[in-house]
């Protein structure tokens, strides 16, 4: 294609927006809230998701044995527990270790260790487990339960905040592709009618150009930049709010709840936004590419 | 250049547009298609320019039998066909330059190849001085003009004319007919449907006559009603 052309198409490409204000502006604004919901949903989902991995490091499934084990049983149980489904680590944890940790943790000199040491040592042996994702902490725990000699009174792990976690990511996850859908659907529908009348404002051009030969793909192209050119703002308008609004909102939290950046840290703006702004762009250019193609099948007979 | 055998359109409501057609129109001729109105003309013109497909019969341009082009050819036909209509077709929002330069755009000519033939065929056509005017601020004759240089300055070899001069008062119409002579004696071929027998009297050329669909009278050289 000559660069001529080129120019030719987008210059074309904009007149015709731009003699159909209206429809191009509620068009744009369509666009822009489905991306809006895509690009929050999105947003949400990754931060759930990032916290439920920062926390499958941390939590996993401990079991703690009562009394003195033989270290027959000890392997044998822990040959069991590997061999449950979603398990990815055992680790045996002697009440040393335990009381090694304990003391790490606290400090060596704390007054609840004194007359402690490995010869009167009330800690359990215990059992660490890793599992390969929080959702499959139920199974593995139904199958802990089957084990001989482990009941419920046993095994800990960390339940209400990770399920509550899957539950609302979840939620976020088919709401948000609901919505996405709906506005979707919408915004190809306001396209295939913004490019129809710009179709049917150019009819006598579009006459002339089949008599002196402009083949068909000539006459469609600057209707499909149309819609590209749609497409792309109504990303790109979003995608620039988007970004400042993350950075903001996640400075915000941490200022104003500080204890909670202990336990919870979000995802960068970097790292969000490098997913964020390609794909609002790809998604923008297709539906305007849809829309424009939709509309050119069913009103534009070349 | 032009061959037309056994040519007939029915419209599909079933009004016969034209009906078994012979025709053939050599490289360089200049020929009137005549008839009352309703006889059958524009029905001839569209064929040529397969606007309109036939029910039967085969029409052959520049040795292409156009009746198996697929669309995709079809663009590339009628860079073969210029063609000019009684109501010019311009395009009012562009200058008299823009609306020539135009035919040559969408076919993708060079910006080079276009800044030169467009001022060449203003001039051709009497309209060097107006390349800045729209075409509300022509005479009907200008527009005409107009629509004579778009339709000519990719040089097609086969000019298309339904009733060019039917919008015009007929001293106007005679400037255009002169200039269509031009055009035809630097080798284009023209195909020129009118019903006006004035001028067809006036210019001598080859007269097919149309009634109801059928060709009735083909003659190489005279006026609107000479026999055969
Ligand atoms: N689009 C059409 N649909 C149906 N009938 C048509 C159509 N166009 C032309 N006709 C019919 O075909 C015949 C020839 O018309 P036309 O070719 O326009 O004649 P002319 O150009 O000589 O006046 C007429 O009877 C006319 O009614
Ligand atoms: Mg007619």
């Amino acid at each position: 294609m000559r660069p001529s052309t080129i120019r030719y198409f987008l210059k074309e490409g904009f007149s015709g927006l731009r003699k159909n204000l209206l429809m191009t502006v509620a068009s744009i604004i369509a666009v822009a809230a489905c991306i809006s919901i895509m690009s929050f949903s999105y947003c949400v989902v990754s931060n759930l998701q990032y916290m439920m991995d920062q926390m499958e490091d941390s939590i996993g499934i401990s079991v703690f044995l009562e009394g003195d084990v033989t270290s027959e049983e000890i392997e044998s149980l822990k040959t069991q527990i590997s061999q449950i489904e979603h398990v990815t680590n055992v680790t045996y944890v002697s009440p040393a270790d335990s009381l090694d940790k304990l003391k790490d943790e606290w400090g060596a000199d704390e007054d609840i260790f004194i007359g402690l040491d490995d010869e009167n040592n009330p800690l359990s042996h215990s059992f660490q487990i890793e599992l390969d994702q929080i959702e499959s902490q139920d199974a593995v725990l139904t199958a802990l339960h089957n084990i001989e000699g482990i009941n419920e009174d046993n095994v800990e792990y960390g339940q209400s905040v990770s399920e509550l976690l899957v539950k609302i990511s979840n939620v976020f996850q088919i709401a948000g592709i609901i919505v996405m859908l709906i506005l979707g659907v919408i915004s190809v529908m306001i396209i295939v009618n913004t490019i129809r009348i710009s179709v049917v404002n150019r009819r006598v051009e579009i006459n002339i150009m089949k008599y002196v030969g402009a083949t068909d793909w000539f006459i469609r192209w600057p209707f499909i930049i149309e819609g590209i050119i749609i497409g792309l703002i109504g990303a790109i308008i979003p995608s620039l709010l988007g970004l400042p609004l993350y950075a903001k909102t996640v400075s915000l939290f941490y200022n104003y709840v500080p204890f909670v950046a202990n336990f919870i840290r979000f995802r960068l703006t970097g790292d969000v936004f490098s997913f964020v702004l390609p794909a609002a762009l790809l998604f923008g250019i297709l539906l305007g590419v849809v829309g424009s193609v939709t509309s050119i099948r069913k009103h534009l007979q070349v | 250049m032009i061959r037309l055998q056994n040519v007939t359109k029915v419209y599909p409501n079933g009004s016969r547009g034209v009906e078994g057609l012979n025709l053939h129109i050599k490289k360089g001729d200049f020929v009137f298609i005549v008839g009352s109105s309703g006889s059958g003309k524009s029905t001839l013109i569209k064929l040529l320019l397969k606007e309109l497909d036939p029910t039967s019969g085969e029409i052959i341009i520049n040795r292409v039998k156009t009746n198996d082009l697929s669309r995709k050819q079809i663009p590339y036909l009628r860079r073969n066909l210029g063609v000019v209509f009684q109501d010019f077709r311009l395009l009012p929002n562009k200058t008299v330059y823009e609306n020539v330069a135009f035919a040559m755009r969408v076919i993708e000519a060079p910006s080079r190849i276009i800044r030169r033939n467009v001022p060449a065929v203003l001039s051709l056509v009497g309209l060097g001085q107006k390349g800045r005017s729209y075409p509300n601020q022509l005479s009907g004759g200008e527009q005409q003009r107009t629509a004579l240089a778009r339709a000519i300055v990719n040089n097609p070899p086969i000019l298309i004319c339904d009733e060019p001069t039917g919008n015009l008062d007929p001293e106007t119409a005679w400037g255009i007919m002169q200039l269509l002579d031009d055009i035809n004696k630097r080798g284009t071929t023209i195909v020129m449907a009118t019903h006006a027998r004035d001028i067809v009297d006036a210019m001598q050329k080859r007269v097919v006559t149309l009634n109801k669909g059928h060709i009735i009278r083909d003659i190489e050289k005279g006026g609107y009603d000479d026999e055969a």
